[in-house]
């Protein structure tokens, strides 16, 4: 009968390192445009408040917790979304002004704008009639 | 939460998913090892969990809206179907990557027997719908009087 008993071994500590090294890979496009770089990001399950977004040094961290309202008690029968967590990092190139990335969450999908810096846009150059 | 969810699978190496994800993108098609494991890649993804009274099944649909997501239930089988968009190219030069999914899918699950489809609901949130299908009478936890001799 012993094996039938739950175990309880794991201590909180533990088990809150472990849901912390475990993250998904959002699945990303990435588009430029004439102006601007555009990422869009499949995040399903974060909040506005469970979003973060950095950028340390040239690399943009797109980090987001699921938060979904379950009811206590909820055991599961069969899972594919196994972690509680998404994190993707990207090296940003230096035409990208950094001050003036924004961001938007719309249904769990994230839309980021890295607009490029004037000094590297696209500019027409006007001919002259000779 | 899922948060327990990775005992479900001994043979999963913990914190290696961007390693498969890599050989997934090297070798795709690689045939399925485990008769309950789904192709990677496949949208959308599905979570199903029980408690006392319900059976919640949680449908990973990012982007989409109640509209462009058909439930249905027959025979105890869960179908979820849509579409959905690609994403609008005007003022794309270059396109980088191409991860997220977009066109028709349409995915199944089996469920537990004896579930009162007509109390069934379901819901949107942040990305994620919830589908909430309540056991019917006869399946729900009881307790039984043990009785002194």
């Amino acid at each position: 009968m012993n094996e039938i008993t739950r175990r309880e071994t794991t201590t909180p500590e533990t088990a809150d390192r472990e849901r912390r090294s475990e993250t998904l890979l959002p699945a990303v496009d990435i588009h430029e445009g004439d102006n601007a770089v555009e990422i869009v990001a499949d995040m399903p399950g974060v909040t506005p408040d469970t979003l973060c977004i950095e950028v340390d040094n040239g690399v943009l961290s797109l980090e987001g917790e699921v938060s979904l309202a379950m009811p206590e008690g909820l055991s599961p029968l069969y899972a594919e979304v196994r972690a509680q967590r998404y994190a993707r990092r990207f090296t940003l190139s230096r035409e990208i002004d950094s001050e003036a990335i924004s961001a938007r969450i719309d249904n769990g999908v994230v839309h980021l704008t890295l607009p490029r810096k004037d000094s590297h846009r696209r500019r027409r150059i006007e001919v002259q009639a000779a | 939460m899922f948060g327990d969810l990775k005992g479900l699978d001994p043979t999963r190496a913990q914190g290696l998913e961007w390693f498969q994800q890599l050989l997934d993108e090297m070798f795709p098609g690689s045939g399925a090892a485990d008769i309950r494991s789904v192709p990677h890649g496949s949208f959308p993804l599905i979570n199903v969990g029980r408690t006392d009274d319900a059976v919640r099944v949680y449908v990973f649909a990012p982007g989409l809206g109640t509209s462009d997501l058909e439930v249905s239930i027959q025979d105890s089988v869960l179908t979820v179907s849509g579409r959905r968009q690609a994403p609008d190219d005007e003022a794309t030069q270059t396109r980088f990557r191409q991860e997220r999914f977009h066109g028709d899918f349409s995915r199944a699950v089996a469920l537990p027997e004896g579930l009162d489809i007509d109390r069934a609901e379901a819901r949107f949130h942040h990305g994620v719908c919830e589908i909430v299908l309540p056991k019917s009478e006869e399946l729900k936890p009881r307790r039984i009087e043990v009785q002194a001799s």
